[in-house]
Parts: C-alpha cells; structure tokens; sequence
C-alpha cells in the first residue's frame, strides 16, 4: 500500500511542479504596459491591398473575416476595431487586413460586400467600412445601403462607388469568393473570425469578436518579444 | 448448514464491479480533464505556455459574465486547475473532494454555456482549445461528463463509507 501512495504523491508533485515553473514564466512575460494615450482618428494610409489598413511592414498583421450585416462583427468593429485601427494601425504597428466572409443567413451582405470591395478599389475602403457598421441597424433591415449611408458618403462618391461596381462587377464578385475560399481553408465558422500573424506565427483567436482591452494585452504581449 | 455459510461468506465479502466501474469512471473523466488542459496549452502546433492565457481569457470573456479582472485570472489557473484535478482523478488520491470539485466546476460550466445559448451568443466553447462553436452538442456532451463526475463521486463516497463499516 505504502510505496502505491508513494508512487502517486510523485505523480502529484511532478504535475505541480511543471504547472509551476510553466506559470512563473508565463507571469514574468505578461506585465501590461499602460494604455497609450487615444490619438484622433486620422486617415490611414492606403495599402496596396485594397481592404487593408497601415503599413504591411507592421510587425503584426490581423486579419479578420467578416460578414457587413453580422451584429458581432459590428460590434467587434465599433468596440475593439475601431481602437486598434487608432492605437496599432496609425502608428504601424498592426497591418489590418479586412476579408469578405458574407453569410447566406444575411440577405444584404453580398451587396454590402460588392460597395464595400468598390469603394476599396476606389481607395475608400476605410471610410466606406465604418459608414457600413455605423449605420448596419438601418439598411439591415430593408436593404436600402446607399440611403442608409447617404449621410457619411457624399452623394457624387457613392455615383462613383456605383458606376465603378457597375463596370466591375465580375472581378468584384471574384475578389468576395476569393476572401471566402481563404476563409473555407482556414476553417472560418463564424463571423467576427481573427488570425493574428507575428513572427511568422498564424494564431486563431476565438471567434465572435474580442474585447478590445484582452486584444490590447496580446499585442502589446507580441509586440514585446 | 454449508449452503448457509456459503451464502454469509459471500454476503460480508464487498463485490468487485462496484470498484471497477469506479477506477474506470475516475481515470475516464480524469483523462478528459488532463485533454481539457492540454488542449488550453497546446494549439495551433505548437506549445502555449506564455500566451495561452490571453486565448483562454478572450473564450471566457466571450461569455460576458465576468469583470474582466476575474476573467484574466480565470484564464491563467483554470487549465492547470484542469491538471490538477485530472491528475487527482486518475491517481486517486482525494476522490470525494476531486470528484465533487469536478461535479461543482462542471456543473458551472454548463450554467454558463445554458445561459450564452439562452441569449443567443454566437461564442466558442472554449473547453476544448478554440474552434469548436459552443452548440447543442457541447451542451449534451458536458451534461454527459457531470452524470460521469456524479457518479464519481458518488461511489467514492459509498465505497469509503462501506470500508468504514468493515473496518469497524
């Protein structure tokens, strides 16, 4: 009896101690840096990828598959996104990368998609991107994008926006099913989806969006290594 | 006279299913909770020990019940709390309290998944590492594991009763 208690109280310390050593180190790499100050919003540069945002010498890059109409991903972009942009995307930390991910569950997302991906190509991405999510509430619900974004894109921009998906259409659609196909390969089953890539690293972080001050700690966290 | 001795042998002496089925049960759920934690430290390829917590923590946090200042520290002990009473489990040692430590941690997780599908939370899981939707199937699946951990602990706490009664 005596040397099988022996033996498990062994088993017992030898579990203790790795969870030990293993968060000590883990506690020694996590001190979190004070928040930087909120800067203004300030217009990005435009990338040569057309729905993405900063500097593609980030260290960082975060690429987020995303369905226009999804109230998650509204909320992800209106709560986190939107601080990222400004904290980690203005100063070229973070290259933010938007990928179409619309749902078959959401009537208008494909159309949202297509103005989305013209205004793009039309250099507009950022500014088309926030009037979307802003205002999602409204065209969600009977379809009608343009009107619901008449007040932040003015109307000779939207003209141009139009008439460009008019004459685009095809590669349009093209670029949608590409960033779905990407999203199908990386095992997309949700939208707000996140890969963070630094160091040559991919990670998924868990879908359905994140808190902005838990995504904040993790890159901070990747920007010290 | 020897058919009666026969029958009162075999009455004092405990039956060996009762054991069995609880050293199978035990090692079973405590092979489970050794994969729960495994699968929070190791992901995506690759081990997890320095930054598993900010994964777990924005799982946890998906669930929006807790300030975060718990949600980060829940994210940090749980997988190793996981280790420890998967290790318990499978050794042994401390049964009743690992197994009613297992049945109460289950029985909040299925509080808190119950309660994310009551609302309607498009959210992972987050038990067994980050890609799997939480659903009906995890809900069944966990359910299935607090019967197991009852049991558990149940007969950890018959079979110590009954060897208290021999022993007296």
């Amino acid at each position: 009896m005596k040397p099988l208690l022996i033996s498990r109280i062994g088993i017992l310390l030898l579990v203790s101690s790795f969870a030990a050593i293993s968060g000590a180190s883990a506690r020694k790499q996590t001190k979190t840096p004070a928040r930087p100050a909120a800067k203004p919003a300030s217009v990005v540069t435009p990338s040569p990828d057309a729905k993405a945002l900063g500097s593609k010498n980030a260290p960082i890059t975060i690429e987020v598959f995303e369905d226009f109409q999804c109230p998650a991903c509204r909320n992800f972009y209106e709560t986190s996104l939107k601080q990222v942009i400004d904290d980690y995307v203005v100063p070229g930390k973070v290259y933010l990368i938007h990928r179409d991910f619309p749902l078959d569950m959401h009537p208008y997302s494909h159309q949202a998609a297509r103005l989305a991906n013209a205004a793009a190509d039309l250099g507009q991405f950022e500014a088309i991107e926030r009037a979307l999510f802003d205002s999602q509430e409204q065209w969600s619900t009977n379809g009608k994008i343009e009107e619901a974004l008449a007040s932040s894109i003015p109307a000779p921009q939207m003209k141009k926006i139009r008439d460009y998906q008019a004459a685009h259409i095809d590669e349009i659609n093209a670029s949608i099913e590409r960033d779905r196909t990407l999203g199908v390969q990386k095992k997309v089953n949700q939208t707000p989806s996140i890969y963070v890539t630094s160091h040559g690293k991919t990670e998924a972080l868990p879908g359905g969006g994140v808190d902005y001050k838990l995504l904040r700690n993790y890159l901070d966290f990747l920007l010290r290594q | 006279m020897a058919t009666s001795a026969v029958i009162s042998e075999s009455q004092s002496q405990p039956r060996a299913w009762p054991r069995v089925l609880l050293v199978l049960g035990r090692v079973a759920l405590g092979a489970i909770f050794l994969y729960a934690a495994y699968s929070k430290l190791y992901f995506d390829g690759a081990w997890h020990l320095h930054d598993y917590h900010f994964f777990f923590a924005m799982a946890i946090d998906s669930y929006k019940m807790l300030p975060l200042s718990v949600v980060e520290w829940m994210a940090r002990i749980l997988p190793w709390f996981e280790l420890l009473l998967g290790a318990l489990l499978i050794v042994g040692i401390g049964l009743r309290w690992a197994g009613s430590i297992t049945t109460a941690l289950l029985l909040v997780f299925i509080g808190a998944m119950t309660r994310a599908k009551i609302l309607g939370l498009e959210i992972n899981c987050g038990c067994f590492g980050n890609n799997e939707k939480l659903g009906t199937a995890t809900l069944i699946r966990d359910s299935s594991l607090l019967v197991l951990a009852l049991a558990v602990t149940i007969g950890a706490f018959l079979i110590k009763r009954r060897r208290a009664a021999v022993s007296s």
